[in-house]
């Protein structure tokens, strides 16, 4: 039996043919910050979504507190989805729906007052350094507001796990640096345990504890944080360099067929 | 040799997972019926969007078809001196064929069409995802209060548009036709049986249900951004049309039997 809060076992997932997915094998320690980076379409955010329930692996199992999420019905999944916050790419925010409600909707679900619902939402807005704009629409909120807004929902219900899908994504550097020194302060704050998808370095660097790296189906390599500059692995460090040329194979993510 | 099946088999794999969308949907919401939560207060805002907002648009449509038909039925009925039994026929046909299958039509392009682009939209912006991470069901919380509110609304909009759709024949015969009003209103309800106006919302019923199923089916299915929210609104309207008029064939059929 592990100790690990999230065990991804053997995931395997295909897209037509596809192979996306291919016997990836994942640990994350209870109030770690693990970060999974790797090329764009490699297979990151199916992965998440795989871990979450969105996708239906082809097989493999996933492991959180050592419970197979995979084998639970659709009403368990919904009620273990209260120990977890989830922070979407493009903050997925509701449209129709206020900031405040946004921030409170699991609480509300949950049957929490209106007056009561809105004092916290108010009060995790201002965590996030958010102040009066409960009454604004989604709509109305710039790129790293909405960014903001949707940290703050994933944090509303005190999760013990936070997922962030590309949290810095479309952000200029000044506000990827606010989101970033907030994401760590969240992180010691409320112990959670975070599970992030990215390929900004700096946020790596920043935010990790521990690294790794998706690469053609598989995890490529693992690594602290704080030992990336010492891996010598050439597809590792071409990628955490950032350069165009070198073994990383760029134009075929995917492979085609059974592998 | 294979690869002429393969393509006859990947073909027929495509089409089966391009309409088994619908029933699967639909057997997820019928499990869902029987236990809460059941969001009323969102069936309620859904019959408030679905039912009068669609209400401009059908009275609209119900009043000029009545007084179309008043005109045409005229125009036959007086080669042969039957002038009277023009609000017969206008009544008749509006409760029986016209006023559900063009409310359904009305409602197929205005409500199955906004189904589509707002669960389409949510899907791709992951606002569905986001629901399920949130720890709520999407298809109790977004799909099943739209299908119920349709359902239960178009019924409504039919009697609505029955009664609009007559008096529109009515100011046609009055005013323009010069008959009496006495005689249009007796004649009206003369040969009206409550069997035309069971059918009638029978119909409406059925078709309420065909829009919300496709309407939600396609946005909730939907894939591929912009082009593929365009792509689901367009079959929404497309297909619950069809549907529509194919159905009331057939649903006509059973009633006569």
């Amino acid at each position: 039996m592990s100790d690990a809060q999230i065990q991804v076992c053997h995931l395997n997932k295909q897209f037509d043919g596809k192979v996306i997915l291919n016997d990836v094998n994942l640990k994350v320690m209870p109030g770690e910050s693990h970060i999974v980076i790797g090329l764009s379409g490699s297979g990151k955010s199916v992965l998440l979504k795989c871990i979450l329930g969105l996708l239906q692996a082809d097989s493999g199992q996933v492991l959180v507190d050592g419970e197979d999420w995979n084998c639970l019905n659709q009403t368990e999944q919904l009620k273990r989805m209260r120990c977890i916050g989830m922070v979407f790419q493009g903050a997925a925010l509701f449209d129709s729906l206020p900031v405040w409600e946004n921030v409170s909707f699991v609480l509300r679900q949950q049957g929490m007052q209106k007056k009561e619902a809105r004092e916290r939402a108010e009060e995790v807005l201002e965590k996030v350094g958010l102040s009066n704009i409960c009454d604004k629409m989604p709509a109305e909120l710039s790129g790293g507001m909405a960014k903001r807004v949707g940290l703050a929902r994933a944090i509303c219900h005190r999760p013990k796990i936070i997922f962030y899908d590309e949290p810095l994504s479309g952000l200029d550097p000044v506000m990827s640096d606010v989101i970033t020194h907030l994401m760590r302060q969240l992180h010691e704050e409320m112990q959670v345990t975070s599970l992030t998808i990215a390929h900004n370095m700096k946020l790596v660097r920043d935010f990790g504890d521990q690294v790794s790296m998706l690469y053609q189906g598989r995890i490529h390599l693992q690594t602290p944080a704080s030992e990336l500059d010492l891996q010598d692995d050439p597809i590792f460090r071409q990628f955490i360099e950032g350069r165009a040329n070198g073994p990383l194979d760029i134009n075929n993510q995917h492979r085609q067929g059974s592998l | 040799m294979i690869s002429w099946l393969e393509a006859i088999g990947m073909r027929v794999e495509r089409v089966c997972l391009q309409t088994g969308i619908y029933p699967m949907l639909l057997l997820q919401v019928i499990q869902r019926l029987y236990r809460p939560p059941w969001f009323f207060s969102h069936i309620l805002s859904q019959c408030e969007k679905v039912g009068v907002q669609s209400l401009p648009v059908v009275l609209l449509t119900a009043v000029f078809t009545g007084m179309v038909l008043a005109l045409q039925s005229w125009v036959g009925f007086h080669r042969f001196g039957a002038e009277s039994m023009v609000s017969t026929v206008v009544s008749l046909s509006m409760v029986r064929e016209l006023g559900p299958v063009l409310v359904g039509l009305m409602v197929a392009g205005r409500v199955g069409a906004s189904f589509a682009a707002e669960l389409g939209t949510m899907r791709v912006s992951e606002q569905i995802d986001a629901l399920w991470t949130l720890s709520t069901d999407p298809l109790r919380y977004l799909v099943i209060p739209r299908i119920i509110a349709v359902t239960l609304m178009m019924p409504l909009l039919v009697i609505l548009a029955d009664a609009i759709g007559i008096f529109g024949g009515y100011l046609v015969s009055t005013i323009v036709l010069d008959q009496n009003p006495q005689v249009y209103i007796e004649r009206a309800t003369l040969f009206l049986e409550l069997q035309d106006l069971y059918s009638g919302l029978l119909k409406a019923l059925v078709f309420g249900g065909i829009i919300g199923l496709v309407g939600c089916t396609e946005g909730y299915y939907c894939k591929g951004g912009a082009q593929g929210v365009g792509q689901a609104t367009t079959r929404a309207v497309v297909l619950s049309a069809m549907s529509i008029l194919i159905s009331d064939y057939f649903l006509t059929i059973w009633i006569f039997q």
